[in-house]
């Protein structure tokens, strides 16, 4: 057995019997929409196409204050789980990424890809187009009570 | 030897393959979500996930701040949390943190179609029991609330009264597009 392959079967091994899971890492640049994964993988609000884009916008404002991990959908359908925004591993509450939800973006960073997991610690966002998914137009706001009746306030 | 490690890692690695089932034992609540939803009780050591991919390894996991991974004594694999208890768009890190490089047994949901997910495990955390104790999953808006100095208004749920947030929707709006684009929605949809 070869040098190299002796060493990545014994690395898996130590990964499986609980060692911890510090993945090789690639430096990986990114383009997609900055989504709220919790809405997206389990279905609470809506189908996929609804709980991205404007239509969720507030939604997504929601859950990264709250603390929900933020993803970028990238246009492959991939997520990326977002672990540093810009550097900064203090992200869960939210207020790092307040201002990109639902954002098309471009980002660079290092991708260690765990378990079936994409880790993404971004160091830089390289551009930022805005909210480039106009979902709004098809399925208005989702959840509906995310944008308070004006004739009841 | 080459041949029992070959074997040896053949057999781990082949382990994982077919699907665990992680529901004995489990008091986890359905919450009938969409995608799909299984109930998961295993042990499994808290740290935060930068801590768990570089090293980096504060001993508070961020208090709160950083996201929080669960690494399954069962059988190695991280899980990233993904959901408290509460109903209310709130995550895990501040209730796993309290946690932090303890192992305990989490009880909670694996969310998600596998064809979207792509293997991932989705895990929503509603309880952590450590030496014979459990606690739900529901610290959220107390770290919410300790964090909010100045709150918009006395009732309603957090969400609501995030000044943070506020602030954002009356110059953005709801569409993220603009006070304009908020005012022809209230037009066509009240």
């Amino acid at each position: 057995m070869n040098l190299k392959l002796t060493s990545a079967l014994a690395a898996g091994a130590f990964v499986l019997l609980g060692g911890v899971a510090q993945a090789a890492a690639e430096k990986v640049t990114v383009t997609g929409e900055v989504i709220d994964t919790w809405c997206y993988y389990s279905g609470v609000m809506g189908w996929y196409d609804t709980v991205v884009g404007s239509a969720h916008h507030t939604c997504a404002m929601w859950c990264a204050a709250g603390g929900i991990p933020v993803g970028i959908l990238a246009d492959d359908g991939t997520v990326y789980m977002v672990m540093k925004w810009e550097g900064d591993p203090n992200i869960a509450d939210g207020t790092a990424m307040l201002d990109v939800q639902s954002h098309r973006v471009t980002a660079e960073g290092m991708l260690h890809k765990v378990d079936d997991i994409n880790y993404l610690m971004v160091s830089e966002v390289t551009s930022n187009e805005g909210i480039t998914n106009l979902s709004h137009e098809d399925f208005g706001i989702v959840p509906g009570f995310a944008f308070p009746d004006p004739n009841k306030q | 030897m080459n041949r029992i490690m070959i074997a040896a890692v053949a057999a781990l690695i082949a382990a994982p393959a077919a699907a665990q089932d992680f529901s004995e034992g489990s008091e986890a609540k359905n919450w009938n979500l969409a995608h799909g939803e299984s109930k998961a009780r295993f042990e499994a050591k808290v740290t935060d996930a930068v801590c768990a991919l570089t090293g980096d390894c504060p001993e508070d996991c961020g208090a709160g701040l950083r996201q929080m991974v669960l690494q399954r004594v069962a059988d190695g694999k991280t899980l990233l949390v993904f959901k408290n208890i509460q109903p209310i768009f709130s995550g895990g890190s501040y209730d796993l943190a309290a946690y932090c490089g303890q192992t305990v047994v989490v009880d909670g949901l694996i969310v998600g179609d596998p064809e979207v997910t792509k293997g991932a495990e989705i895990m929503q955390v509603q309880t952590v029991t450590v030496a014979g104790e459990t606690a739900k999953t529901n610290q959220f808006t107390k770290a919410w609330e300790a964090r909010t100095a100045e709150p918009t208004g006395e009732k309603g749920p957090w969400f609501r009264r995030d000044p943070l947030i506020q602030e954002r929707l009356d110059t953005t709006g709801y569409f993220g597009l603009g006070k304009e684009e908020d005012a022809k929605y209230a037009e066509e949809n009240f």
